[in-house]
């Protein structure tokens, strides 16, 4: 069995079928990409799968655990980190303390080990700062650590919300567009980040609108129009095929 | 030279009874009776804190856990002749389990659902203190709340008689709360409270369970001001239920958020200002109210985000949290 394995997934919204019984078996170590029009059911499938929306129909499975409608926290808590389309952060927390909260919940989480802030656990957090630290640096981030996230700009809360994302070093990771809005440096940069987490062996699914960035890192293409997978094959592929073409300009 | 300087008003904190007795002793015993109503109104104000200020629930149940702690207290320490601090665990547990109960229905609800749930909890308490002749004794009050004792291990018994050893023990149950409140929010558990309370979604991405964090929060602050609630009706020997309505959470909210919402020096300057202050201005009775009003909108207009930002300001660069 694939270490991400969707089966038959369905979610609707009132009448409209969101997701139509979508397939989709990712291998360890795959980079596989989600495209498709706007309102095809990307994010909503993100959604289904990490427990921020409830399935109506299908599973997903995910390396031997069940992930259907389980809570976003348990989802997270078994490895799988995701991004959100719309940049999300904690306003109110530093740069450095957002990335810090992405990591403890994996570790010590008793209330009286915390509230009496155990030996072990300040090593822990030693140990965690300077991960985060390192996660900044890579980011490019590692000047603004103390500023509060609200005062970043967008494009920095973007790669700090990335960056928080690999703090807990997931083994799978859904992100939703990291490449929109942000100017072309940054593309690049997020390129090479996301290529680099495929080197090191981790599992990422990528949605994304940007066909640069998806045709060149991709092993791999899936693509959605209203709620269907209507093709799936390497990028090569699905630039020549015609139910694609179609689904982007029309007949 | 901070660090003097703070040192310096711990000291005056606790000779202030000296201090009073020294400087106005004919008016010795009104200070202290204020002070000791401070002491305690700041630690109830930290408790509520904990809720609306850390996890972000706008709940306006305090009133009650305040009344479970006061009742339990005042019954187990009349009828049943329980010694001080056996009622003052009993009233903590107690406020405790009513929190968590009612807690878990309450965060189905999200933001003003949960606050007008929470605030029909708080009426929901009223009536029963009230109405519930039998154990409360309704409008009758339950009377004749003993002072406190305290068993000292060894032997002898701690009686707090005086207003100063009052005023002590109420500083010594502020301490404790102040301890505990910056363990609570502070560090990994602080991280966490609001991590919930700035983006929930994004909270259940970092592997939070938002629920069982709010339910956390909910709890303590509730305990917290059950055991506040005992010491209260210790001090007063009274408890009636006009002492649990929502003219308690009314002040609880003007000093936690005229202070500084989420802060520790916020609340407790709340707490200093809008309780002391209407004592003070009883100097001048029939502008007591006006004063007080004025100065309540100047600091809405002035400074919305409370009194601890504008110290923040004055303090310069200084970045406090």
């Amino acid at each position: 069995m694939a270490f991400l394995e969707i089966l038959g997934l369905v979610k609707r919204f009132l009448g409209v079928t969101a997701v139509d019984q979508v397939d989709l078996a990712v291998e360890r170590g795959e980079l596989v990409s989600l495209i498709g029009p706007n309102g095809s059911g990307k994010t909503t499938l993100f959604n289904c799968v990490t427990g921020y929306l409830p399935a109506d129909g299908g599973r997903v499975l995910f390396g031997g655990h069940d992930l259907t409608n389980n809570a976003p926290h348990r989802v997270a808590r078994l490895g799988v980190a995701r991004t959100f389309q719309q940049v999300s952060v904690f306003p109110r927390l530093s740069a450095l303390e957002n990335l810090l909260v992405f990591l403890q919940q994996h570790q010590e989480e008793q209330l009286l080990a915390r509230l009496l802030r155990t030996p072990r656990l300040r090593q822990l957090e030693r140990d965690a700062v300077e991960r985060a630290r390192r996660l900044l640096d890579l980011v490019g981030l590692a000047d603004r650590a103390d500023a509060s996230a609200g005062t970043l700009s967008y494009g920095q809360r973007k790669l700090l919300a990335f960056a928080a994302a690999l703090m807990p070093d997931p083994e799978l990771l859904l992100l939703d567009e990291p490449a929109a809005a942000v100017n072309p440096t940054m593309i690049n940069q997020m390129k090479g980040h996301i290529l680099e987490l495929h080197r090191q062996g981790k599992t990422v699914v990528l949605v994304e609108h940007n066909m640069d960035v998806v045709m060149d890192i991709s092993q791999r293409v899936v693509v959605l129009d209203h709620g269907q997978k209507i093709a799936e094959g390497p990028p090569d592929a699905i630039r020549r095929d015609a139910r694609v073409i179609e689904a982007y300009f029309g007949r | 030279m901070r660090r003097a300087a703070a040192w310096v008003l711990v000291a005056g904190v606790l000779a202030a009874p000296w201090l009073i007795a020294a400087a106005i002793p004919r008016q010795q015993r009104y200070v202290l009776h204020v002070l000791i109503f401070t002491a305690l109104f700041a630690g109830l104000a930290l408790s509520y804190d904990l809720i609306v200020g850390h996890v972000g629930s706008l709940s306006l149940a305090h009133p009650a856990f305040f009344g479970v702690g006061a009742y339990t207290a005042a019954i187990l320490a009349t009828r049943a002749k329980w010694p001080f601090l056996a009622d003052l665990l009993a009233a903590v547990l107690a406020a405790a389990v009513v929190a968590a109960l009612v807690g878990v229905p309450l965060f189905r609800l999200t933001e003003h659902a949960f606050a007008v749930g929470t605030l029909g909890l708080a009426l929901v308490a009223w009536i029963v203190a009230n109405n519930w002749v039998e154990v409360t004794r309704g409008p009758l009050c339950i009377t004749g709340i003993p002072k406190p004792a305290i068993a000292l291990p060894g032997g002898p018994t701690l009686a707090v008689t005086t207003l100063p050893g009052y005023y002590w023990l109420a500083l010594g149950a502020l301490g404790a709360i102040v301890l505990l409140y910056r363990r609570l929010t502070t560090f990994r558990l602080g991280r966490t409270f609001h991590a919930v309370r700035d983006n929930e979604p994004l909270a259940g991405a970092a592997a939070i369970n938002p629920l069982k964090y709010r339910l956390l929060a909910f709890t303590i602050g509730a305990a917290l001001a059950g055991g506040i609630g005992a010491l209260y009706v210790h001090y007063l020997s009274v408890m009636c239920p006009e002492e649990m309505t929502v003219a308690l959470t009314v002040n609880l909210l003007v000093i936690v958020f005229l202070g500084g919402v989420g802060s520790l020096r916020g609340v407790l300057v709340g707490a200093v200002l809008f309780t002391a202050l209407p004592e003070v201005l009883r100097l001048a009775p029939t502008w007591r109210l006006v004063i007080y009003g004025t100065l309540l909108l100047v600091v809405v207009v002035r400074s919305p985000e409370g009194i601890e930002s504008l110290l923040r300001r004055a303090g310069g660069a200084r970045v406090a949290r």
